[in-house]
């Protein structure tokens, strides 16, 4: 039928996990027969925790560092609207530079994971690589940008808008190299040894990295705005 | 000399095989059972400290040992009562029922063998000791750098709790055994995740505020001018404005610590009453959703109470209909305690007096809570900290209290192989049951009476006791109660070592899975087969079964056998 899609010549591997809802499902209630006891017994596998946990504890961890960002969004909105003696700080134009390098290092790690998808080990391993050297020039970068503040005399005690300004670079900063730490393990780590895979590890790296880059556009944009 | 020489090696591999155990030892049940040791250790300093305000504000004049020794002045006081709240809320109330029982039996209860991450749960573990370390050193420091150790300490402590929340929720929602459906999760389970979730949530904006704290008082910046201001003032030159500094820095805390200390009580109490009533928790969902429900609206009154401390002046009345709102929970919660006792064969063991125990506890408290909730009631009761004192203490110190004991006596027999002593449990329930209603029912007489003294026309005046009677009333009483915590340890020491085995490894016939395999818990939990659930954890006098209970694992064909055997 020209209608249908042809089923590709995939072998699906279903992995064996030892826990959660994905587990099989024992039998229902009753209408089972007598040896469903002795099929319990069969069932002597090795317990090893679920290698979804990874991707759900980067998923909790992103929404509590969004938390601890909104914590300090608000305060800056809630003082920002309260003050009359707001002096505004000019953001250095080297911060465009950065994020244009951070959104650049967004793209090349999609480009990494789309050559590891393809089996390209040295692609993979290029564009890793241009990422994780990204990241650093993004923090060098910011931390040009907080010299030319130092040069103008604006300092993290000079008024309420530069201690913003350094408290929100600085902890996204910190944020930051974190995700450069998990693109170097990524990088230099040997997989045969680790509890998690080398895709595995990845993708949790690039949904990290992709809100380290979000979260910056945020704070960026509340800076800009909240002049 | 060889003899010597392979008895150092043995003592060496001793020490090696100790540390790695009790000190990097990863796995769970160690990590569990070190915050449990934590715990009690800091409730007896914590108590310690209690005992010496109580003396001092009933008898001023008085020696004290220690408190006289650091100088007397008026921030040794201040220091004393902030190390006294830290310590109990944050390494009693949030470690010892989330992360101490939580740690042993979350894993257990749910048929996974570890912790998602057992080296983050090691490094929370040790994070901790590290602030209660921080914490009580401040005590010993001038108030500059102990106001910043205190702040840092606090930080500390957050970033711990954030780990442990991640575990925790990962944990629930990744590793349960085959089977484990979420309708099937104890309520334990379904509290101590939660309280993670809201733990993740409410803990990093704590670790927020102490960062620009922490940055106010290190860089010079402006987050909190205000506070800052008072707190370079000398002691004496802002008497009243001190005890504002302290009550924002408590209640900025507090006031999120108060549901992540009172949930997994909530679970370990629904757990308790149900497996010792003999019936299955009445109305199982609607407790489920309950607990949900305390969790939001407790992040939503966290939040005004963010605002409210200092940053903007919002509307009070929104924060009293959330935090009047968080009644519906509560009286669902309290009708299915209630709901699951109707009728029932309750078997009355020191773990059910305890349990009951909390019941009593925090309905009393929360009728004062209604009274707080109203924000021009509260305005009132805010003229005197001894109402709200006596509020907080009876329904999240001391009720929570009674639920961590309530589960210890529960626990007792899986965490060590011995019981505790019942009749000696049952005269330490009631003493301190007794003794705390003594203690902290006279503190709301107290704030009452400070009230009429301050509104003109005040009917309580005429018969308001003198303060200082009730005073030492008070502190006669607490002297009494934390002797009574004496048997307790006594009890608790007794029974460690001595006391009476327990052969069988599921002696009060409960459900949940911790209790099919043997006491203590073999290494790796389970054996080799990893367990398998087949039914919900609360099945109690089942129709259709012969024995009054059906543990989870319990395959429906071995039910039958049950109920053919007993016809």
């Amino acid at each position: 039928m020209p209608g249908t899609t042809p089923v590709p010549d995939i072998e699906i591997i279903v992995e064996d996990i030892g826990g959660g809802g994905g587990g099989p499902t024992p039998p229902p209630d009753g209408g089972d027969d007598g040896d469903a006891g002795g099929d319990d017994r069969n069932r002597r596998r090795r317990w090893s925790p679920s290698p979804k946990r990874y991707s759900t504890a980067i998923t909790i961890g992103i929404v509590s560092i969004l938390m601890f960002f909104m914590a300090l969004s608000s305060a800056f909105i809630v003082l920002r609207r309260g003050s009359e003696l707001w002096v505004t700080v000019h953001l250095p134009r080297i911060l465009w530079a950065n994020t244009c390098v951070l959104l650049a290092s967004s793209f090349s790690l999609e480009s990494a994971r789309k050559r590891l998808y393809l089996a390209d080990a040295s692609g993979f391993r290029k564009f890793w690589l241009v990422t994780t050297a990204l990241g650093f020039l993004f923090v060098a970068g910011q931390l040009v940008a907080w010299r030319q503040l130092v040069a103008q005399g604006v300092y993290i005690a000079s008024n309420q808008a530069s201690s913003f300004f350094y408290i929100f670079t600085g902890a996204h900063a910190v944020h930051l190299l974190g995700g450069v730490g998990a693109l170097l393990f990524v990088a230099f780590r040997r997989f045969e040894k680790t509890k998690i895979s080398l895709p595995a590890a990845a993708e949790i790296t690039s949904y990290y990295w992709h809100f380290m880059d979000g979260l910056w556009i945020f704070l960026l944009a509340l800076l800009y705005l909240g002049k | 000399m060889s003899t010597d020489d392979s008895n150092a090696n043995q003592l060496e591999t001793l020490q090696n095989g100790f540390l790695s155990r009790h000190v990097f030892g990863s796995n769970h049940k160690i990590i569990g059972l070190n915050y449990l040791w934590l715990a009690l250790f800091s409730v007896f300093l914590g108590m310690a400290m209690s005992l010496l305000m109580r003396i001092h504000l009933a008898w001023p004049g008085v020696h004290l040992p220690f408190l006289s020794s650091l100088g007397n002045l008026p921030d040794r006081f201040a220091a004393l009562t902030t190390l006294h709240g830290s310590l109990m809320v944050f390494l009693v109330l949030t470690a010892a029922p989330q992360a101490g029982f939580g740690n042993y039996f979350l894993p257990l209860q749910i048929g996974a063998r570890e912790m998602a991450f057992p080296t983050l749960n090691l490094l929370a573990f040790w994070l901790t000791v590290a602030s209660l370390f921080g914490m009580t050193a401040t005590f010993f420091l001038s108030p500059q750098p102990a106001i910043t150790l205190w702040i840092v300490s606090v930080a500390i402590f957050c970033a711990a709790s954030l780990l442990n929340a991640l575990n925790f929720s990962v944990t629930t929602i990744d590793l349960r055994a085959p089977g484990m459906t979420l309708p099937r999760l104890p309520l334990t389970v379904w509290a101590w995740f939660i309280n993670a979730i809201l733990g993740a949530l409410i803990f990093s904006i704590l670790l927020a505020a102490c960062i620009c704290l922490l940055s106010d008082r290190i860089f010079s910046t402006h987050f909190f001018p205000e506070l800052n201001f008072i707190s370079s003032q000398p002691a004496r030159a802002v008497a009243n404005a001190v005890p504002v500094l302290w009550r924002r820095l408590f209640w900025f805390f507090a006031q999120a610590e108060v549901y992540v200390a009172m949930l997994p009580c909530f679970g370990l109490t629904a757990h308790l009453i149900s497996t010792f009533s003999r019936k299955p928790v009445w109305k199982e969902r609607l407790v489920v959703l309950a607990l949900c429900g305390v969790g939001v609206f407790g992040f939503c009154v966290w939040g005004q109470h963010m605002f409210s401390s200092g940053m903007n002046p919002f509307s009070p009345l929104v924060f009293s209909l959330l935090a009047s709102s968080l009644g519906i929970p509560a009286t669902i919660l309290v009708v299915s305690w209630f709901g699951t006792l109707w009728n029932a064969r309750v078997q009355l063991n020191t773990a059910m007096l305890f349990a009951l125990g909390f019941i009593s506890l925090f309905l009393s408290g929360g009728l004062s809570g209604i009274f707080l909730a109203r924000h021009d009631l509260a305005a009132a009761a805010a003229v005197s900290d001894d109402f709200v004192t006596g509020h907080f203490h009876l329904v999240m110190g001391v009720a929570a209290t009674f639920a961590i004991l309530g589960a210890l006596f529960f626990w007792f027999p899986k965490l060590f192989g011995r019981r505790l002593n019942e009749p000696l449990g049952k005269i330490h329930f009631w003493l301190t049951f007794a003794g705390v209603y003594c203690v902290f029912m006279p503190m709301h007489w107290l704030g009452l009476i400070a009230h009429s003294r301050v509104s003109p026309n005040g009917d309580l005046t005429s018969i308001a006791l003198p303060g200082s009677s009730i005073h030492t009333f008070i502190t006669v009483t607490i002297l009494l109660t934390v002797l009574a915590q004496g048997l307790f340890l006594v009890n608790f020491l007794w029974s460690l070592f001595r006391g009476e085995r327990v052969l069988e490894t599921n002696p009060w016939r409960a459900t949940t899975l911790e209790w099919s395999v043997s006491s203590p818990p073999p290494a790796g939990d389970f054996g080799v087969t990893v367990p398998v659930v087949y039914r919900g954890a609360y099945e109690f006098s089942m129709p259709d079964a012969a024995e009054d209970f059906v543990p989870q694992h319990l395959a429906p064909s071995q039910v039958v056998k049950a109920r053919k055997a007993g016809e």
